[in-house]
């Protein structure tokens, strides 16, 4: 699990889309930022977070989970992976884990210029620390669904297209739901929305049910894209 | 001996085609085995299924005593498996892979020393510090050799391990799997017959999914010759017809084919004829009452390739047309 997490992290940084990721997410936020620094209270920080997060995922994650599988089926390296003795969950986890620790340093980054606001204000850091979690934890069930979708097919392209388009159905059905009038529609969409499942966190609550369903969601992905490969020996 | 390999009536199935059909076979220590078989009769497929990369439809594999099923680590831990597309990082290192490589399989001997005693086995050492992304195809190969034998397992699963090098490290790789074989258990496939004739203790003939025959190259050869066949092939001088006619005549030949022109003039010819009696004498008693200039011959009991092309039928000349009128060609 280790040796194929440290290869693929390493991997991201001997192509471009670590840079990319890092670089974008940091650019963004920086910007937001800027706008904090404008509007001169550090209040707004937590709101960045809750702004821009969503958008920036659906548009940088792809970038991290487009290839981990579709690449090795495609140039047939997953032939090295699977007749080592390693269990296919650790290569799924391994693969997940390096999304997940790249995600996690580059949001890490993203809190620099929250600590230097600190400096000459007071920011909120509990409320800001809270987000955080939650930014994270909602990262982790996007980057299962992502490694999933990549596990499904040859081409990063497709991975990528496919998992922009699954994440955005995920942000925004929140936002159909409000247009909805038959009430169990509607709840089974808030239900489902990851933006209302997101939104508590950056209000500073720690809500164990969107903790949950956000962990459950990682863990459910990271098993259906073991169970996946594993499928794949027996087609 | 102790059993390394056992294969218990293997099946694969892709809906209704049949890609592997009751194979059996058990393979001891320290044996080089030879797949032999046209492209797509299976060989592949029963690499990967012993590996463990894809499962059979029916059957069971054992690996040193483990099921592959039932313990797939511990025998995947005794396996080194080279398939026919090495499974490569183009955007790492040869130092950065075989360390990975090193990792992935736990392997637990001293990481310089074993690393480097395999580069210098696979040859690589002087692309060690390369990007893979800019090897050529034979030292790729090369590497998916040395990846294979990270960790030293006792069983080795190489893929066609010769496929993009050339007649230097063709020669090279075979030495090498010559001197793995002291001490591992090597099945390799191909479908070029001297390359398997070289260096295997064992062939096995896998035709269209099937095991079609399992033997010492001395025994596949001579289990023919029981026939009582011998051939010839001559290269002649002077009217085809009537050269064709002359040799006919001679007492025990059974067949004549004219194989087409070589020279201005000169004709090959392919003389079947029963081994009991020697046919180069009276040829050439013939050849030189009538002046043919006799300008080669070559006498072969049935070759390994005869056995091969009647076993696997008209499937392999069709398949590897190209491949084989080379390799008669590199006879003369």
């Amino acid at each position: 699990m280790s040796a194929i997490a440290k290869k693929e992290f390493r991997s991201y940084f001997l192509s471009p889309i670590g840079y990319v990721f890092s670089g974008a997410m940091l650019l963004l936020f920086g910007f937001f930022y800027m706008e904090v620094l404008a509007m001169q209270s550090s209040d707004y920080i937590p709101m960045i977070y809750a702004s821009v997060f969503s958008w920036l995922m659906m548009f940088l994650l792809p970038l991290i989970t487009m290839r981990t599988f579709s690449e090795e089926i495609r140039t047939k390296s997953d032939q090295g992976l699977l007749t080592a003795p390693v269990g296919v969950f650790s290569i799924v986890m391994g693969k997940f884990l390096a999304a997940f620790y790249l995600f996690t340093v580059s949001l890490v980054a993203t809190l620099i210029p929250a600590v230097v606001i600190s400096f000459m204000g007071s920011p909120d850091w509990p409320k800001i620390f809270c987000t955080f979690i939650g930014a994270l934890l909602c990262g982790a069930a996007l980057i299962a669904i992502g490694n999933f979708i990549s596990s499904l097919t040859q081409s990063q392209l497709v991975a990528a297209v496919a998992t922009f388009g699954v994440l955005m159905f995920l942000f925004l059905i929140g936002n159909i739901a409000s247009s909805i009038s038959i009430d169990w529609i509607k709840n089974v969409f808030n239900w489902i929305s990851f933006d209302a499942r997101y939104q508590p966190f950056t209000n500073g609550i720690l809500n164990l049910s969107s903790l949950v369903y956000f962990i459950s969601i990682a863990a459910v992905f990271i098993f259906l894209t073991a169970r996946k490969l594993e499928s794949r020996r027996w087609s | 001996m102790k059993t390394m390999i056992e294969v218990k009536n293997l099946s694969k199935r892709y809906g209704e085609n049949i890609a592997l059909s009751h194979v059996s076979f058990s393979v001891g220590e320290n044996t080089v085995v030879g797949f032999l078989g046209p492209n797509g009769a299976g060989k592949s497929t029963t690499m990967n299924i012993i590996t463990g990369y894809i499962s059979a439809s029916e059957g069971s594999v054992s690996i040193g005593g483990h099921n592959t099923l039932d313990e797939p680590n511990e025998a995947k831990k005794l396996i080194g498996y080279m398939p026919e597309m090495p499974p490569l990082y183009a955007d790492m290192t040869v130092k950065e892979y075989l360390n990975f490589v090193y990792e992935l399989k736990k392997v637990k001997l001293s990481r310089e020393k074993h690393l480097r005693e395999i580069c210098a086995l696979s040859r690589i050492t002087d692309v060690y510090n390369r990007l893979i992304a800019n090897l050529s195809k034979g030292y790729r190969q090369r590497v998916g050799l040395a990846q294979a034998l990270v960790g030293n397992p006792p069983v080795l699963i190489l893929d066609e391990p010769t496929v993009g090098l050339d007649p230097k490290q063709i020669i090279e790789v075979r030495n090498l799997i010559r001197n793995l074989g002291k001490n591992h258990t090597v099945i390799l496939s191909s479908h070029i017959l001297p390359e398997v004739q070289a260096v295997a203790d064992r062939i096995m003939i896998i035709n269209r999914g099937r095991l079609v025959a399992d033997g010492t190259p001395y025994e596949l050869e001579h289990g023919s010759e029981k026939n009582g066949e011998q051939k010839l092939t001559v290269h002649m001088e002077g009217d085809p017809k009537e050269i064709k006619r002359a040799i006919q005549s001679i007492h025990g030949v059974t067949r004549v084919t004219n194989d087409g022109l070589r020279e201005p003039g000169v004709y090959e010819y392919e003389i079947d004829g029963s081994a009991k009696t020697d046919l180069r004498r009276p040829l050439f008693g013939i050849a030189s009452k009538r002046g043919w200039p006799i300008l080669s011959e070559e006498s072969s009991a049935l070759s390994l390739e005869d056995v091969f092309l009647r076993l696997t039928g008209s499937t392999y000349l069709s398949d590897n047309a190209d491949q084989y009128f080379e390799r008669k060609g590199n006879k003369k």
